[in-house]
């Protein structure tokens, strides 16, 4: 039987490895929120199986759980078999979208960034009062999270990046459009052009960026291959930092929360852990650490689309902080920060915030 | 499609948001761990005995089956809806109702996750010891239900060695007790004995109450190896028969060993099989006096390499090998059926050598690993599930695989359950008196047939 | 009353960011208003500030987001936070079922509670204001 979708012709093989054993229901974290097997990694496998074996087909009424997916994979990192689910899911949403079954919040997300610079089709983003478009060794690209809604947590990174001297500018940044891919829909080359000019217009050569996400985008899409052409190298700002001496430190204690793009999805453990332990020698792992941290839920375009569970993933989250009893939880993602501060209840009384933030925090302190 | 009226009357029940008979949950309500497939009419999620009694009340007055549910881990179909009708998905009912160490008890709800008690239980020094392999995963109401086990269960026994009581909702609606809270309880007929294993074709198990060890804190590991599948089979009755019990004595089959050693950079030694053993206590000198007997058995027949654990990380080392058997024989064929047969532990030898045949007489793989402590091992026959012919050999093979361990004096099943897979082969292991009694007592409590039906061989007459 | 679709009560007086307020004893209550509502969709999250925060009229002292929407709370008059509707924090979604009850949002001790009177008031006034609202906002919505 000729295979009638992506998903199929690309990932059939390991669709059919799935055993159905179940073990993803232990991480995943659309599951763990809200203990509806059909929303479980192995839920959309079943029902990809199905449609390969034509006994149902692609329809909206598949839309509630091919669009309710963080792609954090958790799921493969427990998987025996090794199935890449959030590979497939994307996939499968570019199927979906192919057959005019999307998630509203998406293909509103798809025309958005057709008129629009970000995600929010938002006109003012954050000044933060620095040059832009000089000549210098750095970019600094914030990201759309970082240019709308976690302004605070961009303009610690800037402050922090003022206070060690680095020669950096910031640019007229677009979206990086990276997440497209994740809901269904294809790069925008017009605003990948415009990024890939405008840094390239600056001679820098490297990128610093506060979201892993971009630097993902940025770093592995062909799209962006020019900009990797010219030698221009992508880094966080976590990679950037740690082996700087930053001269702060702090009695508090404190533990990393690893988002699931610079974590699972890129290895990057120990370089924001490296900066940490010198900040604060009282630190503690959350009882989820490393490559089996917990999703924040905000990731996938989940966040978007199905908000309220996207907030009850973080409150999952959270209860692990307290768990820790520690004061301050740190992570290296805006989307992490924004996700986690919304579902933070008042009565948790820890901070949570980048790194950058907190090390910006301590040298206003320190004087 | 279900009826409107019913539809309103389940909603009317459990509320519109715990109520769903969208295709995306039918589909996954199909399944479980299993290779069998039916779909239910809807499902619904229950949080509370009134609500399960309400639902089997309708559900028995329109003669509707009810398939219960916890986390869907199980192998053999026992949460497949094989008459379609209702799923009844008792995951959301997941509390520790009552936590009492000094009585050594935990009260749980059917849908609390294993590794949930487990958490619960550590600090304060107690463990639940069936230690099943989907622990992650698993709920204790299919715990129950299927009386599982898991690699403790030479030392610890199973489930059913430690459920005290339970509530339980019948077919009509009606809640009973059974048990209690104590240790020791002679009171009236054991129905909780009966109702472990029944794979919810007796009742809903609402509520458990189990009783708790204390956790020994030290284990020491070990493993050997064994060119002759003799020798590990005559090594594994010999530990059984030494007067210590190891808590742990796991098998791998040289097929497994095979397999583990192409997917992974384990390097393991290519040999019959495989010994995993662990005793476990509160003193290093104990556990180690304990050990040093399983060592003995081991270097008198014929091993080809003895490794003692010195440290926990060449335990755990020890370990993965055992642990990710099952992970990748799932990925050598499309399809696999893991069968849990199991005889006296004597017979271990004959079962492992008569596996082999079966599997070179159909030329069909099959990799075997498990607790052979207790005699119950784990035959996975691996085959890819689109080609006809395979799928012809694989159920040949099945047959004799059956029909070998019924006449090692074994049984089909010892941890897994019946539910539909092993069906069609009760006539083997049970003489048709014993079948008539279950079937008796079937209809005893279920006289509509609605709950779990078409599982155990329990319909036919 | 009901214009064009959204329900604006009467008494109640309105601040032109979509914050209506009413007089409860010597504290100002105020929510969300249905336009505003409407407009928003389902609400995921509501800032709670702590009790005694100081207020400046037209000034932002919360959030509140739907899905991608952030919205920006102003004070409608100079004051400080008496009260937070607790419930909004596990049940934000509140402010979409009945934003002028149960979903109310902030309490406040004013400064000066005249300064109530600086807001929009009165069928006339509101229905104006409206107007010119849908023509920017709500066209085609």
């Amino acid at each position: 039987m000729e295979a009638k979708y992506d998903f199929e012709r690309k990932y059939r093989e390991q669709i059919l490895r799935c055993s159905r054993c179940g073990f993803c229901q232990a991480v995943c974290p659309v599951y763990g929120a809200t203990l509806r097997p059909g929303l479980n990694a192995r839920g959309k496998m079943l029902l990809l199986k199905e449609v390969m074996d034509g006994r149902i087909d692609l329809s909206d009424e598949l839309i509630e759980t091919l669009f309710q997916c963080t792609t954090c994979a958790s799921c493969t990192h427990n998987c025996p078999s090794g199935v890449q689910v959030p590979e497939i899911v994307k996939t499968a949403r570019m199927d979906m979208v192919n057959i005019g079954s999307c998630h509203p919040a998406f293909t509103g997300m798809n025309e958005v960034l057709k008129k629009h610079p970000n995600i929010y089709a938002e006109d003012e983003a954050e000044e933060f009062g620095r040059e832009k478009k000089r000549q210098a060794k750095y970019v600094f690209f914030a990201g759309c999270v970082g240019l709308y809604r976690e302004t605070e947590a961009t303009e610690a990174a800037l402050a922090v990046l003022d206070k060690l001297k680095v020669d950096y500018t910031l640019i007229e940044e677009v979206c990086c459009s990276g997440v497209l891919e994740d809901v269904g829909f294809p790069l925008n080359d017009a605003l990948v052009q415009t990024n890939i000019d405008r840094i390239l217009a600056t001679g820098a050569e490297a990128v610093i960026t506060g979201c892993p996400y971009c630097a993902r985008t940025l770093n592995n899409k062909p799209q962006y291959a020019p900009l990797r052409a010219q030698g221009v190298l992508v880094m966080h700002i976590a990679q950037f930092l740690q082996d700087y001496d930053l001269g702060v430190h702090t009695h508090k204690k404190v533990t990393y929360h690893d988002p699931c793009d610079l974590g699972r999805h890129c290895g990057i453990y120990e370089e924001p852990r490296q900066t940490i332990r010198k900040l604060a020698p009282n630190f503690v792992e959350l009882p989820h650490h490393h490559a089996d941290a917990l999703c924040c839920g905000a990731g996938g375009g989940v966040r978007g689309a199905y908000a309220k569970n996207s907030i009850d993933m973080a409150r999952r989250r959270l209860r692990e902080v307290e768990e820790t009893g520690a004061e301050v939880v740190l992570t290296e993602c805006n989307s992490c920060v924004h996700n986690l501060g919304n579902a933070k209840l008042r009565k948790q009384k820890f901070t949570i915030c980048t790194t950058t933030q907190f090390i910006r925090d301590l040298m206003e302190e320190a004087g | 499609m279900l009826d409107a009226q019913i539809k309103d009357a389940l909603i009317r029940i459990v509320g519109q948001q715990n109520y769903t008979d969208s295709l995306i949950d039918m589909v996954s309500y199909s399944y479980d761990a299993s290779e069998h497939r039916a779909r239910p009419s809807c499902a619904v999620w229950v949080e509370n005995t009134a609500q399960v009694s309400e639902v089997m009340k309708l559900a028995d007055r329109e003669k509707i089956p009810v398939t219960p549910r916890g986390a869907g881990t199980g192998l053999s179909g026992l949460s497949v809806p094989a008459h379609a009708g209702i799923v009844m998905d008792l995951t959301r009912m997941n509390k520790i109702l009552e936590l009492r160490i000094e009585d050594r008890l935990a009260v749980v709800q059917p849908g609390l996750v294993y590794a949930d008690l487990e958490k619960a239980l550590a600090p304060h020094g107690f463990f639940f010891p069936p230690d099943p392999s989907s622990g992650k995963v698993c709920t204790m109401g299919g715990t129950v239900g299927t009386n599982a086990g898991g690699v403790k269960g030479a030392k610890y026994g199973t489930t059913r060695d430690y459920v005290l009581g339970l509530e339980v909702v019948l077919a009509d609606g009606r809640i009973m007790r059974t048990g209690g809270k104590t240790i020791k309880n002679v009171s009236g007929y054991d129905l909780t004995r009966l109702f472990v294993a029944s794979e919810g074709t007796l009742g809903i198990i609402t509520e458990i109450a189990l009783k708790i060890n204390p956790k020994p804190t030290v284990t020491t590991t070990a493993m050997a190896s064994f060119n002759d599948l003799e020798d590990a089979g005559r090594a594994v009755s010999e530990v059984m028969r030494s007067g210590i019990l190891p808590s742990v004595l796991e098998i791998l089959g040289r097929e497994t060993i095979l397999a583990i050693n192409q997917n992974t950079d384990l390097k393991l030694p290519e040999v019959d099989a495989l010994l995993l053993a662990e005793t476990d206590g509160y003193t290093k000198t104990e556990t180690e006096f304990q050990m040093e007997t399983v060592l003995e058995v081991f270097r008198r027949n014929n091993p080809g390499m003895v490794k003692l654990a010195t440290s926990p990380e060449e335990a755990a080392q020890l370990w993965t090998a055992r642990k990710s058997a099952y992970a990748v024989l799932a990925r050598i064929k499309s399809h696999f059926v893991l069968e849990d047969v199991t005889v006296p532990i004597g017979k271990v030898p004959a079962l492992l050598k008569g596996i082999q045949a079966i599997a070179k007489k159909h030329e069909i793989q099959i990799a075997t690993f498990g607790h052979a402590g207790d005699g119950n091992l784990h035959p996975q026959i691996l085959y890819d599930g689109y080609d006809p012919e395979q799928v012809r050999r694989m159920e040949a093979a099945s047959d004799e695989l059956f029909k070998l361990a019924i006449e090692l004096e074994g049984t089909l099943t010892g941890e897994h359950g019946i539910g539909l897979s092993k069906a069609r082969y009760m006539t083997l292991e049970h003489d048709a008196v014993s079948l008539e009694m279950m079937r008796t007592i079937k209809r005893a409590f279920d006289p509509n047939n609605i709950l779990n039906p078409g599982k155990m061989a329990l319909d036919a007459a | 009353m009901e214009f064009e679709s959204y329900n604006m009560p009467d008494e109640l007086y309105y601040d032109p960011n979509h914050y209506w307020v009413r007089q409860e004893g010597d504290l100002l209550v105020m929510g969300m208003d249905d336009f505003a509502r409407k407009l928003a969709g389902q609400i995921v999250f509501v800032q709670l500030p702590e009790e005694g925060k100081a207020l400046k009229q037209g000034k932002k002292f919360a959030s509140v987001e739907s899905g991608k929407w952030l919205g920006k709370v102003y004070a409608p008059v100079n004051g400080e936070i008496a009260a937070v509707n607790e419930q909004l924090e596990t049940n934000p979604g509140l402010i979409n079922e009945d934003c002028y009850g149960a979903g109310w949002m902030y309490k406040v001790k004013p400064d000066d509670v005249a300064e109530v009177q600086s807001l929009l008031h009165g069928t006339e006034a509101v229905q104006k204001w409206l107007t010119e609202e849908i023509a920017k906002y709500a066209k085609g919505a």
